[in-house]
């Protein structure tokens, strides 16, 4: 039996949105990292869902390899944020503005 | 061997020169004084030569090659160009630039290294004036006319350490610039019109161009010979151009920067006689000139100062011939105006010979008296015997006496400008200016010869004469010069009786053979002639009672009423120098103050009003870089989702 396409496009878009609302407002730095998995992850489950629906094996590896960087892009934020929380003592995006004019 | 194949090499010989010279001559003895009379002399034995096979066999020769091609329609030329004229000005100019050049040697022998610079300008200057007068069209013309100019402007600021001759320097250079604009403008409409600048290009299109365009590219070409030749109103600079040595004098007034202007006149006068007004208007200022001079003469006070407003005077009356020539050429009289060409010729030759003189012998006593001014000199007759006998036969000459050279041509121009009064009446009352001209001219050069050589002997007489080393007037260097002037001076006006004549060989269009008989009848039978020579006679008379014999006392003439003021005017030189200085202060310089104004409050103000909003509004725009991630998220989201929303419904991605 296969679960309708329309089913999974608005778990990614709940996700996606979840994910969207996480970045905006979350005042936690890891927290939004996490937020940014989270729609990626939505990707990711479109990407599935497509090439089930197409019957095509391109949109999984595609997923794969999405996850893999992913993976690899997390390892950066995380370190990123550890040099932060040494420099300025704190995660909150609020207090984190270098970059202003 | 057809010399004329080399004549381009005639200014080159005084070019190549002025590079020895410059570059070695520091290390020579005498300062390059050897090459610079070997280059110019060289340059001379070939300019006669040309001229001689010009002259004897009335050839027209001419060679040129494409220098700046700028389209197929619009090029530019360089070439040699040599007809009768040409080979005149040749003659004139090389001999007397190179009776100069020897005289130079023992003038200036005093002057240390300094005479390297001397000699380098006055080769480069010789040159480029030779080069003017090959040209074979009138850019290359005015290339060498600007180089003249500048010659002119280092040699008359030679003692530059002096205010007065660096001054000097500057008012002949700004001055003729003046007259170098007008002559461009001029080029500019010839160049359009024509579509080319060569001489006999220009005279054969003459016929098929536009009249109003001729006769204003004929004016403004006339222009430049008001600047380069002093005439009237842009005269005021060849006074001032007496700082320089007097050999440079002798230069400038006989051989080289003055003449260039009538001869410019005479390569214009086909263009000039297209238009009635222009030649009229060329008549008038020549008149003009030559009166006004004339007058500020009678009274300057100094010996250079005096010879220079009667060179100023004397190009008047050239430029009056010229003028007259082409009035009647335009009313059909061809002869006549034939003759009228070539006397302003006749009277350029006649005059170099004996304004080189008047310089060479002025700069003698200069060099003895050591003083410029007339009245510290007197009684010099009997210490300088050939300097006072030569300059003597140059005052004669001038002055119109026959059978001296001034005489022949002077009498021509006068009896043209008569023939051109029966066209109109203006040319009338020229020829009145110009019999009242020879008058004071007759007057003011014997005034001149008589406070220099004869009556009292005054403090710088005595003070030269008591010296030792002054017993010899001059070294044989410069009498040998004066001399040969001398004998030009007052044989050169029978160049009318040699051949065909002066007017058979140097003509517009048409020769003018006359035997010595029927020219002689032709002179002596006419009335004017003797008018000419009455007014010549009685202004020496005049100068002789008032100051040799002082029954007429000048002074007392000028100590009161009219007579006084006028004189104060004359010593003012018509407040010309006044004038030039409120034109060129309060117009020009109030011109640029407006200008400075202008650019700096409209132009800058205009650029600092543009950057100033810049800033302001970047100051504004800035304060969206708030540096906070999340709201650049919210942006970036809310952004795509907008360009999404409009994709949808313009119809993209339905």
């Amino acid at each position: 039996m296969n679960i309708p396409l329309e089913y999974i496009l608005v778990l990614s878009s709940s996700l996606f949105i979840v994910g969207a609302a996480g970045v905006i407002l979350k005042k936690n730095a890891i927290m939004v990292l996490m937020s940014i998995e989270l729609m990626l992850n939505a990707a990711n489950v479109n990407m599935v869902a497509f090439s089930s629906y197409y019957g095509d094996a391109r949109g999984q590896v595609f997923a794969l390899f999405s996850i893999g960087i992913a993976a690899a892009e997390v390892a950066v934020g995380l370190a990123i944020l550890l040099n932060l929380n040494k420099l300025k003592k704190t995660v909150n995006v609020d207090d984190i503005n270098l970059l202003r004019w | 061997m057809d010399i004329l194949e080399y004549a381009w090499l005639i200014p080159v010989i005084p070019l190549l020169a002025f590079v020895i010279v410059g570059f070695l001559g520091n290390r020579m003895k005498d300062k390059g004084g050897l090459v610079a009379i070997l280059g110019v002399g060289g340059g001379m034995v070939l300019a006669l030569w040309t001229a001689f096979e010009i002259l004897t066999t009335g050839r027209v020769y001419e060679v040129s090659m494409d220098w700046v091609v700028l389209s197929s329609e619009y090029r530019l030329e360089i070439g040699v160009f040599l007809d009768n004229v040409a080979a005149m000005m040749l003659i004139v100019v090389s001999f007397i630039a190179f009776l100069v050049v020897v005289y130079s040697t023992a003038y200036i022998h005093d002057q240390g290294p300094r005479r390297h610079r001397y000699y380098t300008e006055i080769c480069l200057f010789v040159g480029v004036m030779l080069g003017l007068v090959l040209a074979n069209n009138f850019i290359q013309m005015f290339i060498f006319w600007e180089l003249v100019g500048l010659c002119s402007y280092l040699l008359i600021g030679f003692w530059f350490e002096r205010p007065a001759a660096a001054r000097a320097a500057k008012k002949a250079f700004l001055v003729t610039r003046v007259g170098d604009v007008m002559f461009m403008i001029g080029l500019f409409l010839l160049f359009t019109e024509l579509k080319t600048l060569n001489f006999q290009l220009v005279w054969s299109a003459l016929d098929t161009a536009d009249a109003a365009t001729l006769a204003f590219a004929g004016f403004f070409l006339f222009g430049g010979a008001i600047g380069k030749s002093a005439q009237f109103p842009l005269h005021d600079w060849l006074p001032d151009a007496m700082e320089g040595p007097t050999t440079v004098s002798a230069l400038i007034h006989a051989a080289t920067m003055v003449n260039a202007g009538v001869y410019l006149v005479a390569r214009a006068f086909p263009i000039l006689t297209q238009s009635a007004e222009v030649s009229l208007f060329v008549g008038v200022i020549g008149g003009i000139t030559a009166f006004i001079a004339a007058t500020m003469a009678l009274c300057a006070p100094k010996i250079k100062g005096v010879l220079a407003y009667s060179t100023v005077s004397q190009l008047g009356y050239m430029i009056l011939a010229l003028g007259a020539g082409a009035y009647m050429w335009h009313f059909g009289h061809y002869v006549e105006a034939s003759i009228a060409f070539g006397a302003g010729l006749f009277h350029l030759m006649n005059h170099a010979f004996f304004k080189g003189l008047l310089f060479l012998g002025a700069g003698s006593v200069i060099h003895y008296v050591h003083t410029e001014d007339l009245n510290k000199m007197g009684g010099l007759g009997k210490y300088m015997k050939v300097t006072s006998i030569t300059m003597l036969i140059a005052s004669i000459s001038i002055a119109g006496i026959p059978p001296l050279s001034g005489f022949w041509s002077k009498d021509e121009v006068l009896a043209v400008t008569f023939q051109a009064g029966d066209a109109n009446l203006t040319f009338m009352l020229l020829w009145i200016l110009g019999v009242l001209t020879a008058f004071m001219t007759a007057f003011y050069m014997f005034r001149m010869w008589f406070m220099v050589f004869k009556g009292k002997e005054n403090e710088g007489t005595k003070h030269a004469t008591e010296h030792a080393h002054h017993k010899h007037e001059a070294p044989v260097a410069m009498l040998l010069p004066l001399v040969v002037l001398a004998a030009l001076a007052f044989g050169s006006g029978f160049s009318l009786f040699i051949g065909d004549g002066f007017f058979g060989s140097i003509y517009y269009h048409e020769a003018h053979v006359l035997s010595i008989g029927e020219r002689l009848t032709d002179v002596f039978t006419s009335p004017l002639t003797y008018v000419s020579i009455i007014a010549a006679v009685s202004g020496i008379v005049l100068a002789y009672f008032s100051f040799l014999k002082t029954t007429v006392s000048a002074e007392k003439f000028v100590s009161k009423g009219f007579p006084k003021a006028m004189h104060k005017l004359l010593l003012d030189r018509y407040k010309f120098p006044v004038a030039y200085d409120k034109i060129g202060y309060v117009g020009l310089y109030g011109f640029s103050l407006l200008l400075d104004k202008f650019d700096r409050y409209v132009i800058d103000g205009i650029v600092n009003a543009i950057s100033a909003f810049l800033i302001g509004a970047g100051g504004v725009v800035r304060k969206a870089q708030t540096g906070f991630v999340q709201s650049y998220t919210t942006l970036l989201l809310a952004g795509v989702s907008l360009i999404i929303i409009l994709l949808y419904v313009v119809g993209v991605l339905r």
